[in-house]
């Protein structure tokens, strides 16, 4: 086994049936097609039209070429001098064509273009065009030529009269969502419908594009999925490529990953002084930003660097590829550009619950850092009659005897049994973070996708329950108790990793972000609201107490 | 071509690749919304749905690019020129000295496409095409962005390009070679081949020189139907009908087909004779409708003792150039980089 190979792990009880090991990649399933790319030479002339959308688009254009030769062959050819040879009108038979260009906004986009056309325009299919049709086989839409709708640009909004009016209708908003969510509580459907759509029709009165109007119409947005049962915006695996993207817009639109991961690793670096062989496993890789810097740290450490070998877990690739060792192969060419002895594994899961300790190959003499930045929440939700898999997760991790366990979690009570406790938590709790991203982040397209980011996590604390709820956010006095229960003992930051940390803000030019040291754990957060809470772990010496049965919330 | 008299309708799926089809296809669809049957143009649509790019004198793939736009006329040429060779950034301090001393850089004068209506020079496909030229052809390339019909009709496209032509021949900067001046060629792909034409004549006349004529597909036509145009009508994105509509929005008001502009060799056509004219090069596409027309320009040139070489390409159709996906585009960059460098 290299050092890049990977191991699916699965949900089943029987790991040796589902176990597949290989020496280059997790998969045994024949590769799918690359991922969705446009095609590059339609980009240099000016359109994004993915390459795998390119037939499918050939036959819609070819569609749409025979509906007008049809048309073409009912007007009087005007082929010779003549000139006005027809009475047609402006447009083609009769239709207006400004209509689809007020319709369609970006005509780059030539698969949403064409299909504007089509819905505009279709019609019967002339004779020959199914024909005509050939090699490709799919076959347009039919019908008759509907009339078209003089699309008359609505009329603009009314500007938002006065600051006070806004105000006041942010608040009353606030007012009516929670009465919304109280009503939703107590199971009265009807009445938060209503609730719904009196807050739908205030939105139009409030300035939505900031502050509480932007904040609130995510809510409305997430308790109309909630009542209407409409369902989460898509969470398909197709999409887990949007979700790469929307993380890294996350990212750099605000410091909170940042500060996550650089605040967890000036806290393994201190604990491995000495160690000459760090093995660091990383509950969710993701794009492995967190590690550059670290490998960058340990080379320049005195003394010279340790043996780094690091384990990152993360969910299977949709599209087949090796996402893992990808981003292992990069960060092991980052290792060898600084003379970093350097191992990477990747191990597959679905979820975190699946991955088992002997899927780690802890060496012996290594000296083990876990890192878990947003993901130990997602352990405290259960399937009905089953424990939360928090309690064996803590159980083998302690097993392991790590030197350091460094976590960090979102800073709110989402997790509540409740759901009107929970959804004015996450009301406020949101409301901070949008605030803080208008004030700190301008730069677009990475505002819109992180609120989109944002948008996804809000959706599931307010919609979902049971297992499908994973965003199950809960307080840093919360996790010390865990903790403490678990068997460990906390690793104090330090004036150091403070210091470090209130640096690293200057870096955003937003003056509204906190560094506060709480009980040698360090939280950041918005205008003296802590959002994010790091704190790191060793074993404690004692054995551990046993988990409390009370500790379970089951919804 | 098949050799046979009925060319499969499906043909053009088969021969042009699927992304080159798509963009071809949906430039017809477009063009056929925005022609209206009275003779007037949706200008606005046009613009709203033509895709445009920026200049950069930041080099992009070894090509920078600037507007010049002249303050009398409005007229706006792009300049397209090949990034330092030593890799330090470009300034317009460089245009106080000439392109170079001791070797001849060729400056292609480039009209663009579109049948005299659409496109201008700062499309994003022609901004394309031009950075090829300039990286595969090794030239200086000035793309004109001349006044189109049908709200500008003959002469003013040709107007524009006579301007265009004079501001290059006058630019200090665009020199070269031992001799120091500007070594010219004006090229233009189907009305920008017209445009070239009709250019090199006026400047023939004038007795300025063009050391060389790039028609690529260029667009003529006549009253008569031709073979081809009879037979590859609606066959390869192209249509008589709407070539005539075409010529009915530039040619001025109450002509016809065999105006000079458009038939320049027909029964209305003048003599070259005793006029320096450019030699050429003509690039037909073997599966272009207009090409009976594109050949008998070619036949009038010789009859009039011109120089001309054709480049016939069988199986390209129009706009094969658009995208570098194909044979023909690259014979078509080795042929015009061997004819604006001879002596290479």
């Amino acid at each position: 086994m290299g050092p890049f190979d990977s191991v699916a792990a699965s949900g089943t009880n029987s790991p040796s049936s589902t176990l597949s090991s290989s020496s280059s990649s997790s998969s045994s399933i024949a590769k799918p097609p690359p991922p969705p790319a446009n095609d590059r030479l339609l980009v240099d002339a000016g359109y994004e039209v993915r390459s795998s959308n390119l037939r499918h688009l050939a036959c819609r254009l070819d569609h749409l070429d025979s509906i007008f030769s049809a048309g073409e062959a009912a007007v009087p050819s005007a082929v010779g001098l003549h000139r006005s040879d027809t009475a047609v009108p402006d447009g083609f038979l009769g239709l207006p064509f400004d209509a689809c260009a007020a319709a369609h906004y970006n005509p780059s986009d030539l698969t949403s273009w064409v299909d504007t056309l089509l819905s505009e325009f279709s019609g019967p299919l002339h004779p020959d065009a199914a024909a005509q049709l050939g090699c490709w086989s799919s076959v347009g839409p039919t019908g008759t030529f509907g009339q078209q709708n003089l699309n008359v640009p609505a009329a603009a909004q009314p500007m938002a009269a006065l600051t006070a009016q806004e105000e006041d209708s942010g608040i009353r908003l606030v007012h009516l969502l929670m009465l919304c969510a109280e009503r939703v509580q107590s199971g009265e459907i009807q009445q938060a419908t209503t609730l719904l759509d009196e807050m739908q029709a205030l939105l139009s009165y409030v300035n939505t594009s900031r502050g509480i109007g932007k904040v609130a119409s995510y809510f409305i947005d997430a308790l109309s999925r909630r009542v209407l049962n409409v369902g989460l915006p898509d969470s398909s695996p197709a999409t887990t490529y949007e979700n790469e993207v929307l993380y890294h817009h996350f990212y750099e639109a605000c410091p909170y990953f940042k500060y996550a991961h650089f605040t967890a690793n000036q806290a393994i670096l201190e604990a491995m002084e000495g160690e000459d062989t760090v093995h660091v496993i990383d509950f969710d890789l993701k794009h492995g930003l967190q590690w550059p810097a670290l490998i960058q740290a340990l080379a320049l450490r005195a003394g010279g660097p340790p043996m780094l070998r690091l384990t990152g877990i993360g969910p299977p690739s949709p599209d087949g590829r090796d996402t893992l060792k990808e981003i292992g192969l990069r960060l092991a060419e980052l290792a060898e550009s600084v003379n970093v002895r350097f191992s990477f594994r990747g191990i597959v899961a679905v979820r975190l619950e699946d991955v088992k300790p002997w899927m780690l190959r802890v060496g012996k003499g290594e000296a083990v850092a876990i890192n878990s930045i947003m993901q130990l929440h997602r352990l405290l939700g259960a399937e009905a009659n089953k424990a939360e898999p928090i309690d064996s997760v803590l159980s083998w991790i302690r097993e392991m005897k790590p030197t350091i366990v460094t976590v960090v979690e979102q800073e709110a009570n989402h997790n509540q049994a409740r759901f009107l406790e929970r959804f004015t938590e996450a009301l406020h709790y949101y409301s901070t973070v949008f605030d803080s991203l208008e004030a700190a982040c301008s730069v677009q397209p990475n505002k819109a996708l992180a609120e989109m980011y944002l948008h996804k996590e809000i959706c599931n604390v307010v919609c979902c329950d049971g297992a499908a709820r994973t965003e199950r956010h809960e307080p840093l006095s919360e996790w010390r108790q865990r903790m403490d229960r678990a068997g460990f003992s906390p690793t104090p930051l330090g004036s150091n990793a403070y210091k470090q940390a209130k640096m690293l803000l200057t870096l955003f030019s937003a003056d509204g972000y906190d560094v506060e040291e709480n009980n040698g754990c360090l939280t950041l957060g918005w205008h003296s609201r802590p959002l994010i809470a790091a704190s790191a772990w060793h074993t404690a010496p004692n054995p551990p107490a046993l988990p409390d049965p009370n500790h379970n919330s089951l919804l | 071509m098949a050799g046979d008299n009925e060319v499969n309708v499906n043909e053009s799926k088969r021969i042009v690749p699927l992304n080159t089809w798509v963009l071809i296809s949906n430039f017809k669809l477009a063009y056929n919304l925005l022609r209206r049957a009275d003779g007037s143009f949706n200008r606005d649509l046009a613009e709203f749905l033509d895709r445009r790019v920026p200049a950069n004198t930041i080099p992009v793939d070894g090509v920078l690019s600037f507007d010049h736009v002249d303050r009398a006329t409005g007229l706006l040429n792009r300049v397209y020129l090949p990034a330092p060779e030593d890799g330090s950034p470009w300034g317009f301090d460089e245009l106080e000295k000439p392109l170079s001393m001791t070797d001849v850089v060729p400056v292609i004068v480039f009209f663009h496409g579109g049948s005299f209506t659409h496109s201008s020079a700062n499309s994003a496909i022609y901004d394309t095409c031009c950075r090829r030229l300039v990286s595969l052809c090794k030239a200086v390339v000035v793309s004109v962005n001349y006044r189109r019909s049908p709200e500008h009709r003959y002469p003013c496209a040709y107007d524009d390009g006579w301007a265009a032509l004079k501001w290059v021949k006058s630019r200090p900067w665009l020199r070269s070679g031992k001799d120091s001046k500007v070594h010219v060629y004006l090229a233009g792909d189907s009305s920008g081949g017209n445009i070239a034409h009709n250019v090199a004549l006026r400047a023939a006349e004038a007795e300025v020189e063009v050391l060389g004529n790039i028609l690529l597909n260029p667009m003529f036509g006549g009253q008569e139907r031709t073979e081809s145009e009879k037979k590859l009508d609606r066959k390869y994105f192209v249509t008589i009908q709407d070539r005539d509509w075409y010529w009915r929005a530039f040619l001025p008001e109450g002509e016809d087909r065999d105006h000079p502009a458009c038939n320049p060799f027909g029964p209305r056509g003048k003599s070259l004779e005793g006029l320096k004219f450019p030699k050429s090069l003509v690039v037909v596409a073997g599966l272009n409708l207009v090409q009976d027309w594109q050949l008998a320009y070619i036949e009038g040139l010789k009859k009039n003792n011109q120089e001309v070489k054709l480049l016939f390409l069988k199986e390209a159709t129009i706009g094969f150039y658009f995208l570098p996906n194909n044979n023909h585009f690259y014979t078509l960059m080795d042929e015009i980089k061997e004819f604006i460098h001879p002596d290479c």
